[in-house]
């Protein structure tokens, strides 16, 4: 017996708002995804405000908060997506949420899709705050030809980092070890894919490494929608095949993982540590 | 031995078994379940078991008796290495979405996203059910029906345990598994959580609970099934429980001082016990053999100081039942 699709598009949808507003609702999500990106930008305005950088994917000079805002944008974005994914499915499965899941007849499909979808939501929001605030700020500009391919680089990206974040998280054997295995991914990959600063000087080498992982791509096609004079509608059709296929590569790795989790862990039951309750 | 309305609320209903109890398939059916762990240790070790429809089982057993395993393989949770296995005709192993929404699991002290309220939660879990039972109907039931809007990182032990038993309840169930309801609790949050139980078998759930409390199964359960060593060593109704296995009544008194403890009229062939002045034997015929004593002291004017009659309890049984083997 299946249920009907059209409740299955029901019952995502009141996950999908569910896992938003647990985002919301979460002191450590709402630091680390709106407030920290939003100090860091004006603080590093404040240090380097005058200055100018090559703009991203066209010739020329841009000022600094035209190039550092998308930029802070798509840190916003990983941490929505990536990091919070891997602390928070790691959390889950420690805590037991995911066998309580595995207890209802709700999919897993269909919680770790709102999952996913409620941390790429979050993100997008995220950096869509960052720059209702730079805009009036710092004076960044947006160009309506370019927000077309901003928008989908946004969308794609936060599909890409939220499944990578997913796939990784099956990889970290507790919650203790996903906050360590998410910083030690991400901050190196940060540092070259462009996040911080302009990668206009950096070695041959370190941008091939840096080009395999789709943080770079993301990066580039983004800040690339926010250079003045930049043609064809900023669209990087290069950096966008990267990332669809490390979106697709990360759910293919995490749905064989959560399939093959409950054999997997099959090592008995574990002793629970029996807490008196407080009634 | 406690005594209370709940008690006998209980034992009334035991008596007037439900009609549907004894009728239709068992709910489940287990014939020659294993499992080991590592290929080394056998959790469970040819286990046959059933539950009727409408009966509330408890599975007694020590720690690391195999109880745990066995419901979670019930449950579709682990997989058996060997044996049949049929939960309200499905095969639990398959996890098909109909078999999960015919189930309702209370787990124990597992994790609940802590940001939403009372409300939420039961709405949210319940949404994947086809019936599902109206989440404040559900709320009221286990007695969280005036916080609906508390978080859940805001609820006290005791109610997280009342939350646990609501979303194990909320998609309106026919089989509810209990993993031992009641471990950690206070005497008060236990009887509670007992009120709440029995008021899941007057809506007419089949309740599969494993307990190490034999109390909380000669309260709760119709019948009693105690595992111990990945094996069913012994099962019945809660009061015919390990006939035959500690069936003597326990007679114990304390001799007087002044009195001749070594000539009283004690039944010949059993082995009496003494120990300062403190006498007892067990016997299968309390009533024949206590006579002659009574009637001695009775004309000698002896009070026969602290006697008591016990008949054994269902510690007693278990006890002997899962004692390792010398």
């Amino acid at each position: 017996m299946t249920l009907p699709a059209r409740s299955d598009l029901a019952l995502l949808g009141r996950w999908l708002r569910a896992r938003v507003r647990i985002q919301l609702r979460t002191g450590r999500a709402v630091v680390f995804t709106f407030a920290f990106p939003l100090v860091l930008l004006v603080l590093f305005n404040g240090l380097n405000g005058n200055a100018t950088v090559d703009a991203v994917g066209a010739a020329g000079q841009v000022k600094f908060a035209q190039f550092y805002t998308p930029s802070i944008g798509i840190f916003s974005l990983t941490t929505a997506c990536y990091t919070s994914v891997i602390l928070g499915i790691a959390t889950a499965r420690d805590s037991g949420l995911l066998k309580r899941v595995r207890g209802t007849p709700l999919p897993m499909s269909i919680y770790l899709g709102a999952w996913l979808t409620g941390a790429a939501l979050t993100g997008i929001l995220a950096v869509f705050l960052l720059f209702a605030v730079a805009i009036p700020a710092f004076g960044v500009k947006i160009y309506l030809d370019t927000l077309p391919a901003a928008l989908v680089t946004l969308v794609l990206g936060a599909a890409c980092l939220s499944s990578v974040g997913l796939a990784v998280a099956t990889l970290a054997k507790s919650a203790d070890q996903a906050m360590p295995i998410a910083q030690l991914t991400f901050l190196p990959i940060s540092f070259i894919s462009g996040i911080w600063f302009p990668l206009s000087n950096a070695p041959d080498w370190l941008m091939k490494i840096a080009n395999f992982f789709p943080l770079a791509h993301i990066v580039h096609a983004f800040d690339k929608c926010f250079s003045p004079g930049v043609t064809g509608g900023a669209w990087s059709a290069n950096d966008l095949w990267n990332v669809a296929i490390w979106t697709a590569a990360g759910l293919f790795v995490a749905t064989r993982r959560f399939r093959a989790e409950p054999a997997q862990q099959d090592a008995g039951p574990r002793r629970r540590v029996l807490r008196r309750a407080a009634a | 031995m406690i005594t209370n309305d709940l008690e006998v609320s209980v034992a009334a209903r035991r008596a007037t078994a439900r009609p549907e109890a004894a009728e239709g398939p068992p709910a489940v059916s287990v014939r020659g379940l294993r499992k080991s762990y590592d290929g080394v240790t056998q959790a469970l070790d040819g286990v046959d078991l059933d539950v009727r429809r409408g009966e509330v089982l408890a599975i007694l057993g020590p720690n690391g008796a195999g109880k745990t395993t066995l419901v979670e393989i019930l449950e579709g949770h682990r997989t058996a290495d060997a044996g049949d296995v049929s939960v309200l005709g499905h095969d639990p192993a398959k996890r098909e979405r109909a078999f999960r929404a015919r189930i309702g699991i209370v787990l124990q002290e597992e994790g609940i996203d802590q940001t939403l309220s009372v409300r939420e939660v039961v709405e949210l879990y319940s949404a994947a059910y086809p019936h599902p039972r109206p989440a404040m109907e559900v709320l009221d039931l286990v007695g969280l029906g005036d916080r609906p809007g508390v978080r859940v990182s805001a609820l006290s032990g005791g109610q997280r345990r009342r939350l646990d038993l609501a979303l194990g309840i909320a998609g309106d169930p026919e089989l509810v598994f209990l993993d031992e309801p009641t471990t950690g609790f206070d005497p008060s949050a236990r009887r509670q959580s007992w009120e709440l139980i029995s008021a899941l078998r007057d809506l007419g759930k089949t309740i599969l609970l494993t307990t190490h409390y034999m109390d909380e199964a000669q309260h709760l359960a119709d019948r009693v099934v105690v595992i111990a060593r990945g094996k069913v060593i012994a099962e019945g109704a809660p009061d015919t429980l390990g006939a035959g296995v500690a069936e003597a009544t326990l007679v114990g008194f304390r001799v007087p001082y002044g009195v001749d403890g070594d000539h009283l009229p004690l039944p010949g062939g059993t082995e009496v016990e003494r120990r300062d002045r403190l006498v007892s034997f067990r016997t299968r015929t309390p009533t024949r053999d206590l006579a002659p004593l009574l009637a001695w002291a009775a004309d000698a004017g002896i009070e026969l100081e602290a006697l008591t009659v016990t008949r054994p309890s269902l510690e007693d049984v278990y006890l002997q039942l899962t004692e390792e083997p010398a």
